[in-house]
Formats: C-alpha cells, sequence, structure tokens
C-alpha cells in the first residue's frame, strides 16, 4: 500500500480544527458577555428534571442494574457486527451466511449461558 | 489449527457444562481433549500451512510450543482436579482456563500483528479473572486489580508499537513487515525504532522482565495457588514463544540495534529476581522472583539469536515450566491452611522421604544442577550466548545462578530441620499432587539425561 500525501494535503484537516475551536471559544465568549449574570440558589443545584434532589448519590445500590447495562452492552455491540455483513451479504455468498450463523450460534450460547445462570432474574 | 478450533471448543463446554447439567462429565471431556489436542498437533508436524490469509502460521515452531504448553495444561490438570469435581469450585474456571489455552496458541503460532494482539487479550483477559477468581480473599482481589491495571497499560505500550509499525510498513504480516525493514535498512524513520522499542516495552511488561517486574510478585502471591501455577508455567511459556517469534522473524534486521538494550535488561532481570529471591520468607513470593529470575535467562535466547537458540528457549521453557509445576505442586499440597512460608517445610524429609525428594529433585533443577534438565537447558542458552558475542552477559549470567543455587538449596535445608512444636500438623501429600510431583522429577531427569530430544527438533 503506497500512500501519496503531501502536508498540504492536511490542510482541510487543520481548517477544521481551527473551525472546532474557534466555534467553541467564541459561543463561549459570547454567552458570557450577553447573557445577564444573575446567579442563585436553585440555579446551582443539581439537575433532576425538575424535582428537587434528595440525598446522597455516593449510597450502594443492586448490583443486577450494573449486570443488566453491562449484559445490554455486550450483546448491543455485538449486533454492531451484523451491518457490514448486511451489506456485504450478495458479495459473500453462502459462506458469508454460515460465518454468521456460527457466529450467532456462539452468541446465543453465551445467552442461554446468562439466562440459565439467572444473571437476568429480577427477583 | 484443528487443534485451536478443538480447545475453543472444549472451553465453551466447560461453560456450558454447569448450566446444561453434565458437570460432572467435565474432567474426562477435557482430559481426552487435551491428549487428543496434543495428538492433532503431532499430525500438524512438518507441515507449516498459513491458516485464514497467513493470520496464523502453524510451523513446527509453533507446533512444538503449542504442543508443549497443551502437555503442560495437562499435566497442571492433574492437581487441579478440585476445580472440577469439587462442588463449591465453578465450571467457569476450567472454561477460563481452556479459554487461556486458546490464547496461548493464537499468541504462539501468530503470523499477523493483529493476531498477536488478539492472543495476548484472550489469555490476559481470562487471567484476570483467575487472578481475582477467590472472591473472599482480599489479596486476590487486589492481585486481579493490580494484574488488569499493568497488563492493561502494557497492552497500550504494545498497541501504540505496533501503530508506529503499521503506519512506517502499511502492514501488519510479520513477513512483510521484515521485508520492508530489510529493503530500506538505510533509511528507516525515526518512528520505526520507537515502535520498536514500544513493543519491547510492552512485551517486557508482560513478560515481567526487570525494570517492568514490580506487579509480579504481587500478583503471584495474592493470586490462588493453582492459578499462580498456571501463570508462571503455561503463561510465560506462550509469553516467551510470542516474544521470540516476533523478534526473530520480523526485527531481526535490527538487531544491532535493540541487542544491547535487550542484553541490559536481561542481565538487570536475572540480577533483581535472584536478589530478590534470597530474601524472601514467603515460598510462594520467592517461586514469584524465581520465576522473574529465569524469565532473564530466557531473555538472554532472544539476544543471543542463532540457529541454535529457537531449540534453547525451548528447552529452557519446558525445563522451567516442569520443574515449577512440581514446586508448586508441593506448596499447594501443603500450604492448606495458607501456610506459605518455607519454614513450613520443616521436618518435610522425616515425615514423608518419597515426596520431599521429589520436591529435591525439583528445586535441584530450577537451580541448574548437572543431572537435571535446568543444567542443560541453562548449558545450551548459555552456548548460544556465547556464540552470539556476549561474554559479559554470560559472566553475569552464571553470577545470578550462584545466587539462585542459594535460595533453592535453603528449600533443600529446611525441609531437612526438625519439626517444631508450632509448625503444627504437615499435610500429606497423596492424589494428584503426588502423581504430578512424581511425573515432574521423572520428566526433568529424562530431559536432563536426554537434552538432545527436545533442543534438537528445532
Amino acid at each position: 500500500m503506497i500512500l501519496l500525501s503531501a502536508p498540504v494535503d492536511y490542510l482541510p484537516i487543520a481548517m477544521m480544527f481551527v473551525v472546532a475551536m474557534g466555534f467553541v471559544l467564541s459561543t463561549m465568549v459570547a454567552t458570557h458577555l450577553l447573557g445577564p449574570n444573575r446567579k442563585s440558589k436553585v440555579k446551582l443545584e443539581t439537575f433532576e428534571c425538575g424535582i428537587e434532589p434528595q440525598g446522597n448519590s455516593r449510597m450502594p445500590f443492586s448490583i443486577k442494574y450494573f449486570l443488566i447495562a453491562i449484559l445490554f452492552v455486550l450483546f448491543d455491540v455485538e449486533v454492531i457486527f451484523m451491518y457490514p455483513w448486511a451489506v456485504n451479504f450478495r458479495s459473500m455468498g453462502v459462506t458469508g451466511l454460515l460465518e454468521m450463523f456460527l457466529f450467532m450460534g456462539i452468541l446465543v450460547l453465551g445467552l442461554i449461558y446468562i439466562i440459565r445462570k439467572g444473571a437476568l432474574k429480577w427477583e | 489449527m484443528n487443534a485451536l478450533i478443538v480447545i475453543a471448543c472444549l472451553g465453551i463446554a466447560a461453560m456450558m457444562s454447569e448450566v446444561l447439567g453434565f458437570k460432572k462429565l467435565l474432567l474426562p471431556l477435557v482430559a481426552i481433549g487435551l491428549i487428543s489436542v496434543v495428538g492433532l498437533f503431532v499430525m500438524d508436524w512438518n507441515t507449516s500451512i498459513r491458516y485464514y490469509h497467513d493470520m496464523l502460521y502453524f510451523d513446527n515452531y509453533a507446533i512444538a510450543f503449542s504442543a508443549m504448553v497443551t502437555v503442560l495444561t495437562a499435566l497442571w490438570l492433574i492437581m487441579s482436579k478440585e476445580y472440577f469435581i469439587s462442588t463449591t469450585s465453578k465450571a467457569e474456571h476450567a472454561a477460563l482456563i481452556l479459554f487461556c489455552l486458546t490464547g496461548a496458541i493464537v499468541m504462539i503460532s501468530y503470523s499477523d500483528l493483529s493476531m498477536l494482539f488478539i492472543g495476548i487479550e484472550i489469555l490476559s483477559i481470562s487471567l484476570y479473572v483467575l487472578a481475582a477468581s477467590n472472591k473472599h480473599d482480599l489479596r486476590s482481589n487486589e492481585a486481579g486489580l493490580k494484574y488488569f491495571l499493568m497488563g492493561a497499560f502494557a497492552t497500550g505500550f504494545l498497541l501504540f508499537g505496533i501503530t508506529l509499525i503499521y503506519g512506517a510498513s502499511g502492514s501488519f504480516n510479520l513477513q512483510e513487515i521484515a521485508n520492508y525493514l530489510s529493503k530500506n535498512s538505510e533509511h528507516l524513520p525515526m518512528f520505526v525504532y520507537a515502535g520498536v522499542l514500544l513493543m519491547l516495552v510492552g512485551l517486557l511488561f508482560k513478560v515481567s522482565a526487570a525494570p517492568f517486574h514490580f506487579w509480579a510478585p504481587d500478583v503471584y502471591e495474592g493470586s490462588p495457588t493453582l492459578v499462580t501455577a498456571f501463570m508462571s508455567t503455561i503463561v510465560k511459556t506462550a509469553a516467551f514463544a510470542a516474544f521470540y517469534r516476533l523478534f526473530a522473524t520480523c526485527f531481526s534486521d535490527l538487531s544491532g540495534w535493540w541487542g544491547e538494550t535487550l542484553a541490559i535488561v536481561a542481565a538487570l532481570t536475572m540480577l533483581v529476581g535472584n536478589v530478590l529471591a534470597v530474601m524472601q520468607q514467603n515460598f510462594k513470593r520467592m517461586l514469584a522472583y524465581s520465576s522473574i529470575a529465569h524469565a532473564g535467562y530466557m531473555l538472554m535466547a532472544i539476544v543471543a539469536m542463532n540457529h541454535i537458540s529457537a531449540g534453547a528457549i525451548f528447552l529452557y521453557t519446558s525445563a522451567y515450566s516442569i520443574a515449577s509445576l512440581g514446586a508448586f505442586a508441593c506448596l499447594h499440597a501443603l500450604g492448606a491452611n495458607d501456610n506459605e512460608k518455607i519454614i513450613n517445610l520443616r521436618g518435610f524429609i522425616a515425615k514423608q522421604p518419597f515426596n520431599a525428594g521429589l520436591l529435591c529433585l525439583a528445586m535441584l533443577s530450577l537451580a541448574g544442577i548437572p543431572p537435571l534438565a535446568g543444567f542443560f537447558a541453562k548449558y545450551y542458552l548459555f552456548y548460544g550466548v556465547i556464540q552470539s558475542g556476549y561474554l559479559w552477559l554470560v559472566l553475569v549470567a552464571v553470577l545470578s545462578s550462584l545466587i539462585g543455587v542459594y535460595y533453592y538449596f535453603r528449600v533443600i535445608y529446611t525441609m531437612f530441620l526438625p519439626r517444631e512444636e508450632e509448625d503444627g500438623v504437615l499435610p500429606k501429600i497423596s492424589g494428584g499432587h503426588k502423581i504430578l510431583l512424581t511425573i515432574v522429577a521423572i520428566l526433568s531427569l529424562l530431559m536432563g539425561i536426554f537434552p538432545g530430544i527436545l533442543q534438537g527438533i528445532l
């Protein structure tokens, strides 16, 4: 693989950087200068969708939330592999189909495993 | 290649055995599986096939090391029956061990830097969990966390290195990188050297060589003894196989550049490992430092890099791993109540002379005393290094071996002391541990008497 590129080809990227940084800086400066500056106790409180916040957020909560979330992420990420496969489905032919079946089979084994282990039981 | 698939499937079967209710069949299944895997490797001998667009390359080097780690795992299994049959243990331990083995074989037989990375990760991630598998022991938790943080850090270095090498050569393939390096040896960009250096750092972290060894004693001490035995034998063998393969096929043209660095690291590793092992009162921690020191000797084979060094590193890793397994079997059998002190061995020779004799043989092999495997492993290694012109390195190695003899003999000396009242009852070594000790002693003797068999096949 040969890449023929001169430093000048990277100019658009440099401009992109300048624009991105400039946008952030100018909006921050502009809001600071234009907006009225009224500080109040209510404004500094944690945003809880309009409900008054109560208690400490550093408290133990059930590991089940964590477990469900991590399992969701796991299976969610695996599904991403199906998109490139679906796009190239025709060109990969039967081999690609079988390979994907194998992959999904292993995934289903994992699902059976976590269900039988009781990881999804809430009570 | 088929062997790799069989081991991966065995791992999945082990994982499912508990939920599908065939846990009782697990041990025979795994035993038969591992034996047939060794058979499959033997059948592949001399074939040298490349798989999956040259991602994996099973040449004789890869097959020899893969068969060796499989045999070591089978030996390890003999003392680890409790992982498979006791009611309290989980089938996950067995599954993780088999996934570790899968990773080890991938990282031994890689022919592509991405496969090296995947192999190391399959191996490491299973090991992080295993290191912390003794959930109610604080030290085990600490070991798992430390190992994970350090391992992730080292993997970062490795990946940076791979990226820079890819940036220069435009390929992950070992052969193509080697071709690129030899073709452009006159005007290599600076970042190629940085890439080699970063990969070197990443791998030195993984094999716990001297400036990067600080995690090893804590992790080895904290992990459950069986996992430590696995880490310091099978994992170390696989890591060195990968290390040697990378530098022999890929970066051998640059050896003038990294040779001196690696020689100094090797010398430092041997000295640090051996000197610190002398001061340890804890048997397990002493074995951890001894494992660091042995990593230094094995690094010498990579420094030497000539026609006999592949055979020498193969003989050395097998001799070291087999003797270590024996030492860990004793430690595991005797240290039932977290009693891992060396003085716990007092009176061993009077109470159980046969077992103590076998442990003696394992210790002598680790120290490198003539009729045993450790001596000839060191002999071939040192010979190769002298041939490559690093005489000072061999002098350092001999000196540090002498320090090593002291603390291995201290273990033997302690066995002869009379047992005191405060020591309590010495547990009886029987069953799997005794069988393993016997096999270890026989293999160490056989490999010491006929060292050419293992050394000559590569």
